[in-house]
């Protein structure tokens, strides 16, 4: 794995540590306010400072991860629960059943990703679960179409056909060669783009919904968001610059090391 | 000084080092010199060196080029250090005059040469309409010349719809409507079938006879050249290692051009023998 | 020699071509619709929860705003209205005003973003292409590294900026206040601009229009009839231009997608009332029409911008007409 590939797994690992933490310790939102300390600079007590409200930026940084790693993850398993069966079963067998897949992935798609998970979360309210559902629905087209593509390749192969002429079972060749061997870079690749279209996405829905208290949208105050705490200290005169410019950098920071290491994996995937 | 056009002393340099070193070529109005050699021999890098084109980095670093053509002359590597990109730009500028009007290039692969957006008739007009001095002829009349038997069904055609052979003629064709008194032909009859390979080997004797082209025809098979060569150059490893008349193959001194002989009629013996 | 194809065979080729892409076109669009109401029919709370509290007047108005129909019954009157122009009626956000009037004049609004998004990408897509030339440039880098950032965070860094960036200006009486400072419903010429800009950037349009361009322009030069070309002392540039249309329609209608989930974002972040602002009101306020409306508006700009470039393409390459 090259460089860039090796910085965003030292990211991702970050992201996975600052979760464990959190979960561990817990945070308790009401607890934390404390006006004596507001807009405090970054010192020993507070790493990066206090909001507007005297909350521990850093904790706040930290214990947000809450919010998107869990949904992430489970965004990721719907995705590809929706996405590489279908994908694998259309590329497998071809012809009409597959246009018939690809026609359902197709339609998908013609919704752009956003307007679909508005759309879910208008519905079904916004708790993040709901909106890791409408982001895993938004994004199987892709994995699906991507699936399809690879298996499709692999299945006019030699080692393929010699393998059904040999009477390996087609699961077998399907699941275990294709899939696994082959495929699994590739399904690893679109999980972590998947994941970080979802702290995107969360992100977004949060800073909206903050902006626009009771709108509904996104993980509501005081339960912190990165989303949430960049749109929470809007309109604040000299306030502390960290408490904005940290999680805006943890955004940044966390999507691109996803983005990397998916980069990193496809260094190794020969197609 | 006398039409035609006088390569001395072809200097090619590529990254991994020299590519062709002392070579000397002339291409003469009416006569058609064949320039003969395996693969990596450096041939069409000499050729292309008439026409400015060589893309290897340096490229061509020693050159005396002269172009003569009635009272004009071009020397477009005079003067200059074409180690230089300063140079090579300056290079670059001289050699578009004479681009296409006096020397042209029929490529080998016909098909990948024309534009796959347009059709036949309108790179023929766009060939047309580049000319120095207006011809009355429309496409179809520089199709006929080129060998086709029914050039208004072939000016619609796309460069995808075309055969190998098709594509080779349509090749010619804008090489004459272009008017290029001189015709680099490289390797235009490789890869297609025997039936071909004569029809176009008639043109071009047809463009020599009758409309006074001169050509440079490379290729690697010697079996041409009995019929087609009023001069032959061969070319091993990036020299020059024969140059004499086409009537005198048999006394080629050079071992490798001797090889190449022996190996040809073989093969031509053994399979007609 | 193989025979040409005669031209009424041309043509039928190329007919049945287009034929096919607007009738998968029609079908897409038709499976649109019924997801987005499939959907909208699995509401656990709708649009007349929101207004009515009593449940004799709920459930009449559940019957009037036909809101207790099987998801294919909606939906075939949705499609057989929509032909006709009705998108049906706003329940919540404008009541009784019909949704295609209401998303008119937004469309129109934010017709202009995508419209200048998607020149600004292909104009500086393909100038950044001719300009590095495949060489390895840090600035590629870092555009690509800016692009994958969500769109609100591009647009809050721009007008944060900007913004402190005026104010320190103004601290040292060097400008006078500018008109949009700290206003953000204030019109101006520099948000649409910053709009634009960021929805440019932030779909990663400028980033992939870049690298399908470098990739093509590489091919282009080195292909045979470019070098012919130069050969014949031939201009070089209507040959490398229209070999570059067919790959740029490919790359711009891929983008469509990503243009309008971005509108949604920068619409709602910069303040332009277009129909992604009214998207957000309408999914806020449970209208169900208006909702369905825009997203059926909004699917139908992805398969149309598909369906274009299609038709451009074939219209421009002669290759793609006789290809099943």
């Amino acid at each position: 794995m090259n460089l860039s590939g090796a910085v965003g797994l030292a990211v991702m690992s970050a992201v996975v540590v600052a979760w464990g933490v959190s979960l561990v310790s817990g945070y308790d939102v009401v607890a934390d306010v404390n006006p004596e300390h507001m807009n405090l600079g970054p010192a020993s007590a507070h790493w990066l400072g206090t909001d507007h409200l005297g909350r521990d930026v850093a904790w706040r940084l930290v214990t947000a991860s809450e919010v998107f790693v869990g949904p992430g993850l489970f965004a990721c398993l719907l995705a590809l629960l929706l996405g590489v069966p279908a994908g694998a079963w259309a590329g497998w067998v071809g012809g009409l059943g597959a246009e018939l897949v690809r026609y359902v992935f197709t339609v998908i798609a013609s919704l752009p990703r956003f307007v679909l998970v508005l759309l879910v979360c208008a519905i079904y309210g916004s708790s993040v679960w709901t909106l890791a559902a409408a982001a895993a629905v938004a994004y199987s087209p892709a994995i699906a179409e991507a699936v399809y593509s690879r298996i499709a390749t692999f299945r006019g192969r030699e080692f393929v056909l010699a393998a059904e002429a040999h009477g390996v079972h087609w699961a077998r060749i399907l699941g275990w060669h294709l899939l696994w061997v082959n495929g699994k870079t590739l399904i690893a690749r679109h999980a972590l783009q998947l994941f970080a279209y979802f702290l995107l996405v969360e992100t977004t829905l949060s800073y909206i919904g903050a902006l626009e208290a009771g709108a509904g949208f996104g993980v509501p105050e005081p339960t912190p968001s990165w989303g949430n705490m960049i749109a929470f200290e809007w309109g604040v005169r000299h306030g502390n610059q960290w408490a904005t410019w940290a999680p805006a950098l943890a955004i940044w920071v966390v999507i691109l090391g996803a983005l990397l290491l998916a980069d990193g994996l496809a260094e190794g995937d020969h197609a | 000084m006398p039409d035609g056009v006088v390569l001395r002393g072809l200097r090619v340099e590529g990254p991994q080092g020299v590519l062709v070193q002392g070579v000397d070529l002339d291409v003469l109005p009416g006569r058609i010199h064949v320039l003969v050699g395996a693969s990596g021999s450096g041939k069409t890098l000499s050729a292309r060196s008439l026409l400015g084109m060589v893309d290897a980095r340096p490229g061509v670093t020693q050159a005396t080029l002269e172009v003569t053509w009635g009272d004009q002359t071009w020397r477009p590597y005079e003067g200059l250090d074409l180690n230089s990109r300063r140079a090579r730009a300056v290079a670059e500028r001289r050699f578009r005059p004479l681009r296409g009007s006096i020397l042209g290039y029929l490529p080998q692969d016909a098909r990948r040469s024309l534009d796959p957006l347009w059709t036949v008739g309108r790179q023929l007009r766009a060939a047309l309409a580049l000319r120095e001095q207006p011809h009355d002829d429309g496409p179809a009349a520089w199709l006929a010349r080129a060998g086709f038997p029914q050039p208004e069904r072939v000016e619609p055609l796309y460069p995808h719809e075309l055969s190998g052979g098709m594509a080779q003629r349509a090749s010619i064709a804008l090489a004459l409507a272009r008017g290029s008194r001189f015709l680099l032909a490289d390797e235009p009859t490789t890869g297609l079938d025997p039936t071909v390979q004569e029809a176009i080997l008639q043109e071009l004797l047809a463009l020599r006879d009758q409309e006074g082209v001169g050509l440079l025809f490379i290729t690697h098979d010697l079996r041409i050249v009995p019929r087609l060569a009023d001069r032959l150059y061969v070319m091993h490893a990036g020299s020059l290692v024969e140059d004499l008349p086409g009537d005198q193959l048999d006394q080629l001194t050079s071992q490798p051009a001797r090889a190449l002989w022996q190996a040809t009629a073989r093969i031509a013996g053994g399979v007609l023998g | 020699m193989s025979a040409p194809p005669p031209d009424r065979r041309r043509q039928l080729a190329l007919l049945s071509a287009l034929g096919r892409r607007f009738g998968a076109f029609v079908l897409t669009l038709l499976g649109a619709a019924l997801l987005a109401q499939v959907l909208l029919w699995s509401a656990p709370g709708d649009a007349a929860d929101l207004l009515a509290g009593d449940p004799e007047l709920r459930a009449a108005l559940v019957v009037e705003m036909g809101l207790d129909r099987p998801p294919h019954v909606a939906w075939w009157a949705f499609v057989t209205h929509a032909l006709g122009g009705d998108l049906g009626r706003s329940l919540t956000y404008r009541p009784g005003m019909a949704v295609l009037e209401l998303v008119q004049p937004a469309a129109l609004r934010s017709l202009v973003l995508v419209v200048g998004a998607l020149v600004v990408s292909l104009l500086v897509g393909t100038a950044l292409a001719y300009v590095t030339a495949g060489r390895r440039s840090l600035g590629r880098r870092l555009l690509q590294a800016v692009s994958i950032a969500p769109v609100f965070l591009m647009a809050w860094v721009l007008v944060v900026g900007l913004n402190e960036w005026a104010f320190e200006l103004m601290l040292q009486d060097r400008i006078v206040r500018p008109s949009w400072f700290a206003l953000p419903d204030q019109e101006s010429l520099l948000k649409w601009a910053l709009a634009i800009g960021v929805l440019a950037v932030g779909s990663s349009a400028v980033t992939e229009v870049h690298s399908a361009c470098e990739d093509e322009l590489k091919a282009i030069r080195r292909s045979g009839y470019v070098d012919a070309a130069r050969a014949r002392g031939a201009r070089l540039w209507p040959h490398v231009l229209w070999n570059l249309v067919p790959p740029l329609t490919t790359i711009a209608s891929s983008r469509a997608a990503f243009f309008v989930g971005g509108l949604v974002v920068v619409e709602k972040v910069l303040h332009l009332n277009g129909v992604g602002a009214m998207l957000w009101q309408a999914c806020r306020l449970r209208d169900v029409p208006l909702a369905l409306g825009i997203t059926f508006v909004a699917a139908a700009v992805v398969c149309g911008a598909r369906l274009l470039a299609d038709v451009l393409r074939v219209t421009v390459d002669p290759r793609l007409r006789t290809q099943t």
